[in-house]
């Protein structure tokens, strides 16, 4: 067990990386369908487009880079590290891209053949990963509020990929049993209360109070609420299966999402840190979102607009602040452990003010999303064009990043003292 | 409860504070200041350092006896780039260069934060684990270290 601070602990650059660098694709694919489908199909929860689209954004950006900052993670959060990493990176992430492409595919274009291609490559993505992350998460000797979430979000992803996969298989062979729609509820509600809410907690509990120098979240909040949503999910799915009103358990989970967030953002604007620092608005957008999202959920406000708020607004743009804190980070951390001393400092390897930028195009999109399920097409238009460009520019700032990285990684480092 | 790791990880703590409030004055422009927030910080950082290379690991090596995963050289890599990173602040404080202090800054913040994750998740509770009834004893050999210039 003391593995987990060997010298080679930390994965190769490219491990993170790749998967960093394939997300934006899937975001860019998700906007190209707002130019081609009807916003009533892509809006509309159970229509082929829409569940198409949505697995473009759980499979292709949720986990896609869920699955590559966890392999950064894991060593350093839990000491758990994953043997044959860069043969383990290769399986999960070429599985999870075809895999996504397939089954988002297998929808959008309604061919049980990409379904199938989908089917098999996500169980292989998923199954390798879970198997070997589950079991390293259970072996950890030293277990805290962040090793303890990463189990319940390892078990709650089990639990909704293997729904996934039954509903797929009731897709493919045309027989749906009478609780499909049941099943399909438990597999929304355990991917985004579970999935979903439950590893952006575990991350949260030491990515804030460490990297901005803040409050940490009480004790009770940091203990109790993963075990508790996960027993609130398992309830979900007896209530839901024996035909009991389960809104409650809904709202309960709603509330429970929301004062995890209201603690967060208490933590952040509570920060002693006082330097500016870009990806606090990427938090603090996420985190409000949530709130927004959630509230919005409560009162019975449309589903395709909480959704939008909730995906765009809480998790993505999450994700990029994460990306922006952890990519600059590893560039520096491995050119300076081989050796090299003359190296940009983290703000040097992407431009503060590209990250701006970047952000004031992410937040129109989601504004003018969130506008095109009230209002017309034109609206979906222009969230698409802005989608698209925020995404590139996210891309050509992690690609900067990449090659600063690269030209460096390239030179001898032992040039300066030549 | 360990008194070895609680008393490690409070120090984690003041050395964050002592970091803050220096950023805060570099922030404000207060030169005087922060150069002598910084000489404490930087006293502080390496007393740290000196305790872990100098007491905690070579006592725990000889204890744990796991030189094949042996955590050690890591521990003290990442406080030799620490060390690194302090010293380029010093120069850029000096300078009043207040965007290349910060460039360094946050580069040290992200460094030291992952370093401590790494020592209080799993360097500590190891060390705990090799020093069973003798916690004690260590830290006192620990504090009785004479401080050096930073």
């Amino acid at each position: 067990m003391y593995q987990g601070l060997s010298t080679d602990q930390a994965p190769p650059i490219s491990v993170p990386f790749r998967f960093f660098l394939t997300a934006p694709f899937f975001a860019i694919l998700i906007a190209i369908t707002f130019f081609i489908y009807p916003q009533e199909a892509i809006f509309d929860r159970y229509s082929p487009i829409a569940v198409g689209v949505v697995h473009l954004f759980t499979l292709g950006i949720l986990t896609m880079i869920i699955f590559g900052a966890l392999q950064q993670m894991l060593p350093v959060l839990s000491g758990a590290v994953i043997k044959k990493r860069i043969l383990f990176a290769n399986i999960v992430h070429t599985n999870l891209t075809i895999g996504a492409l397939s089954l988002s595919g297998g929808f959008i274009f309604s061919s049980s053949l990409l379904k199938s291609i989908g089917s098999i490559t996500l169980t292989l993505a998923f199954g390798v990963f879970f198997f070997v992350v589950t079991k390293l998460l259970f072996q950890v000797k030293y277990v805290n509020s962040t090793v303890t979430a990463m189990r319940i979000f390892s078990i709650v992803g089990i639990i909704t990929v293997l729904l996934g996969l039954h509903l797929i298989g009731s897709h493919l062979s045309g027989n749906f049993s009478s609780l499909h729609f049941d099943i399909v509820n438990i597999h929304i509600a355990f991917g985004i209360f579970g999935f979903a809410l439950i590893i952006v907690m575990g991350v949260a509990f030491q990515v804030i109070p460490m990297f901005y120098v803040a409050r940490d979240f009480p004790k009770d909040v940091q203990n109790k609420f993963p075990r508790v949503i996960f027993g609130m999910l398992i309830l979900f799915g007896i209530f839901t299966f024996m035909k009991l009103e389960k809104d409650t358990v809904l709202n309960v989970l709603s509330i429970l999402a929301i004062i995890f967030s209201y603690y967060g953002i208490v933590s952040l604007n509570n920060r002693r840190r006082p330097v500016f620092d870009i990806t606090l608005w990427y938090w603090k957008l996420s985190l409000v979102s949530l709130i927004v999202g959630l509230v919005m959920f409560l009162i019975d406000m449309p589903i395709s607009t909480v959704s939008i708020v909730i995906a765009f607004g809480f998790l993505y743009s999450l994700l990029q602040g994460m990306i922006y804190k952890i990519i600059p980070f590893l560039a520096w951390f491995h050119l300076s452990s081989k050796g090299y001393f003359d190296i940009p400092t983290l703000r040097g390897f992407i431009k503060e003010f590209d990250i701006k930028i970047q952000f004031y195009l992410y937040v129109s999109s989601v504004v003018f999303m969130i506008l095109a399920t009230v209002f017309n097409k034109l609206f979906l238009y222009i969230a698409g064009g802005l989608f698209i460009v925020s995404n590139i520019l996210l891309l050509v700032n992690m690609i900067t990043a990449t090659l600063s990285y690269k030209k460096i990684a390239n030179t001898d480092p032992m040039a300066a003292f030549k | 409860m360990s008194v070895l790791k609680d008393f490690m990880i409070a120090d984690h703590r003041a050395c964050d504070e002592a970091f803050a409030t220096l950023e805060n004055a570099v922030h404000e422009e207060k030169w005087d200041e922060a150069k002598k927030l910084f000489e404490e910080f930087a006293s502080d950082l390496n007393y740290h350092f000196d305790m872990e290379e100098e007491v905690m690991f070579p006592t725990f090596e000889s204890r744990s006896g796991s030189a094949h995963c042996n955590p050690t050289p890591v521990m003290i890599m990442e406080h030799t780039q620490m060390r690194k990173l302090t010293s380029d602040m010093r120069e850029q404080l000096d300078a009043k260069n207040k965007d290349q202090f910060f460039g360094l800054s946050e580069t040290l913040m992200m460094t030291m934060q992952q370093h401590n994750m790494k020592e209080e998740q799993m360097m500590y509770p190891m060390v705990d684990e090799a020093m069973v009834g003798e916690e004690q004893m260590l830290l006192d050999s620990m504090k009785e270290l004479p401080r050096k210039d930073a």
